[in-house]
């Protein structure tokens, strides 16, 4: 009976000891932190991780994230200030500095998360609908350089077959610049956001696309300005074989001219030449070369077909006339 | 009476004649054996080859173990994660491999074209799928600096990928700008997720395919045909060329031989002549007058004796001369000169 009863007493003491402990220790993981309320009134804030004690019961604790938390926009439809149509999809990184202002102020991360939603969407909206869509495309000036450097490459290489594509689409000059834009939303949007004990880290633009209806128009500009490239190819193509046969045409003419030039002058040279020689050698007797070259045309010219009347005076036939 | 109380507990379950002493000892065994199975179950763990485990104390950081097996205090004091630290992990934008078992990786055949749509530079659009390669460099960091540092590397590489392609002509991003649009991605990733030491290490981001979107797809083949189209054009021709000018210049070479082969005849055939002109005025010289008698008279010979229609006509006969036969051969008028002697 006596055992019993201390055993009995025992358990108890041991359930109490317990359920006390369990009420006053409690842990803080790695990346958390508490505030302590004591009647629901916020009394400390605790950021060390590890086991802590309070008053059991009537102190609670309220565990609050202290890692960097994400905050992800939902795509919105903005028109820029030059009137494109584009959805945009922001994100951000933020963090509780102030637990006590955060849990007063919006209670837990939901609440927090549709504070974002408002402000970082307003904010986001205000700043791209405030600038050229350009700006929130490009970060720099660099495409520039790109576009001079091509133009430098197809002038030095002018009257070449220009097989590089052009650049196409219009270019604007950036003054601003897609990490500029994050930063001025981050910049207004972080103060709006201080007085709830968030520390906005960063804003990133994360998506930009033209609206549906807009983006069939940019690709059928696309299509159309590939269209256009494609045909200035194949024009210059048939520009450079036209040119090839061309050269081709006056290389051959070139190449026959001079041939014939040059072989006539080597035969007017050979002519002259036999002229001079023939004159030098019948320059010794022009009588004689006469008399026996008409003697050898004579022979030529005249053929058995030929009918000749002669008379009987002539040199040839006085012996037969005169018998002398 | 004493076991009474114990009738309905746990102890009504051994054997009714033990005596109260030996129940006790039994229940002090078994949860002394409970306990002790709890404790050595929590008490150790083994960290794999490709892992590091963070060792939390009461939920704080107390140490990184390396991969082996490790005791800890047991009931939940000490807590061990495991992060595989030394794996490669990557992640998929604009695509996703779904197996990669077997010879070949299978693809999910959905499309992603949210992830992989851009707009470049000069405000076209481009499909840019890309990977990133990372690696948990700490996984203190990894675990308690961010709650969810897979889903901002994503984020920051989203908008880090748009922003090195938005600052490109879309003809570069599609062909000779996938080098230097990796480097730039790596860097710029690896210089935020450093700013947000979340201890993630950038491995590399790797573009895959990189294309046109689907609808400009065509036109873009049609400038690579068209490129085709010049340059076959221009092979044509230059084969025309080369077909046409070696020909010519043989032709060329040929006339100008000729022309030379007759130049030289031409020569000869003056020397020769002259040479045999000059044999004959010598001879002749000497003896002029007969000389030319006989080449006359041989050379009447030869003429006349040819001739088939040959008419002699007494010079005394006047009137008569000359008959033309009207038919046929030639007709030579005879030197008058000759006729009137």
């Amino acid at each position: 009976m006596n055992n019993n009863k201390e055993l009995i007493k025992f358990s108890f003491t041991t359930l109490l000891v317990f359920i006390l402990a369990m009420g006053a220790g409690y842990t803080i993981k790695e990346g958390e932190q508490v505030v302590i309320t004591l009647f629901g009134k916020p009394v400390r804030m605790v950021k060390e991780a590890g086991l802590h004690w309070k008053w059991p019961f009537v102190e609670t604790v309220r565990i609050i994230d202290l890692r960097m938390l994400n905050w992800d926009g939902y795509p919105n439809q903005i028109p820029t200030r030059d009137k494109k149509y584009i959805t945009v999809d922001t994100t951000a990184r933020w963090k509780i500095i102030d637990p006590l202002k955060f849990i007063q102020t919006v209670q837990s991360q939901q609440g927090a998360q549709s504070r974002l939603d408002a402000i970082l969407d307003a904010t986001t909206r205000d700043v791209i609908s405030s600038h050229n869509l350009v700006e929130a495309v490009r970060n720099s000036n660099a495409i520039f350089d790109v576009v001079s450097k091509r133009a430098e490459m197809k002038e030095a290489e002018e009257g070449q077959a220009t097989l590089e594509e052009e650049v196409v689409g219009d270019i604007e000059k950036v003054e601003i610049g897609r990490e500029n834009l994050s930063k001025i939303i981050l910049d207004r949007a972080s103060k709006e956001l201080m007085p709830i004990g968030i520390e906005l880290i960063d804003v990133q633009i994360r998506r930009i696309m033209y609206e549906a209806s807009v983006q069939k128009k940019v690709y059928s500009r696309m299509i159309s300005e590939r269209e256009r490239i494609a045909e200035k190819i194949r024009s210059i193509g048939r520009g450079e074989q036209a040119k090839i046969e061309g050269k081709t045409s006056r290389e051959v003419q070139e190449i026959q001219s001079l041939a014939y030039r040059t072989s006539q002058k080597i035969k007017g040279d050979a002519e002259a030449k036999s002229i001079a020689i023939y004159a030098r050698v019948l320059n010794q007797d022009p009588a004689f070369y006469e008399f026996t070259r008409k003697l050898e045309a004579y022979r030529t010219s005249i053929g058995p077909d030929t009918r000749i009347i002669m008379g009987s005076g002539s040199k040839f036939f006085d012996v037969m006339t005169n018998g002398k | 009476m004493n076991n009474k109380e114990y009738q309905f507990g746990w102890r009504s379950w051994l054997p009714k004649d033990w005596n109260s002493n030996m129940q006790d000892k039994v229940a002090y065994w078994m949860i002394s054996g409970v306990l002790g199975l709890v404790a050595i179950f929590t008490s150790f763990y083994t960290v794999e080859p490709d892992e590091q485990a963070v060792i939390l104390r009461f939920g704080r950081y107390a140490s990184t173990e390396e991969s082996g097996l490790h005791f800890k205090i047991p009931f939940w004091v000490d807590s061990a994660i495991k992060v595989k630290t030394k794996l490669i992990l990557q992640q998929e934008f604009g695509f996703r491999s779904l197996s990669s078992e077997g010879q070949r990786t299978a693809y999910s055949t959905q499309s992603f074209d949210e992830e992989s749509l851009m707009v470049t530079g000069d405000l076209n659009v481009a499909d840019v799928e890309w990977t990133v390669q990372f690696q948990i460099s700490d996984p203190q960091k990894y675990l308690f600096r961010a709650k969810n540092p897979i889903a901002t590397l994503r984020d920051i590489s989203h908008a880090v990928t748009r922003r090195v392609v938005g600052d490109r002509l879309v003809t570069d991003v599609l062909t000779v700008g996938r080098a230097e649009i990796s480097s730039e991605a790596t860097q710029l990733l690896q210089e935020t997720m450093d700013k947000y030491d979340i201890g993630i290490r950038i491995v590399a981001v790797k573009l895959q395919d990189v294309n046109p979107p689907e609808p400009v797809k065509p036109s873009f083949n049609e400038v690579n045909s068209a490129k085709q189209e010049q340059e076959q054009l221009i092979n044509q021709a230059e084969k025309i060329y080369n077909q046409v000018i070696p020909e010519a210049k043989g032709t060329a070479a040929k006339m100008i031989s000729e022309a030379e082969g007759y130049a030289t005849s031409v020569e000869n055939r003056a020397k020769g002549d002259s040479e045999k002109l000059d044999a004959i005025i010598k001879e002749y010289r000497k003896a002029p007058e007969v000389t030319r008698r006989r080449l006359y008279i041989e050379a009447m010979q030869d003429v006349l004796g040819k001739v088939q229609n040959l008419t002699v006509v007494d010079e005394d006969l006047k009137g008569v001369l000359p008959v033309y036969d009207s038919g046929k051969g030639n007709v030579v008028p005879v030197d008058s000169s000759a006729v009137k002697k």
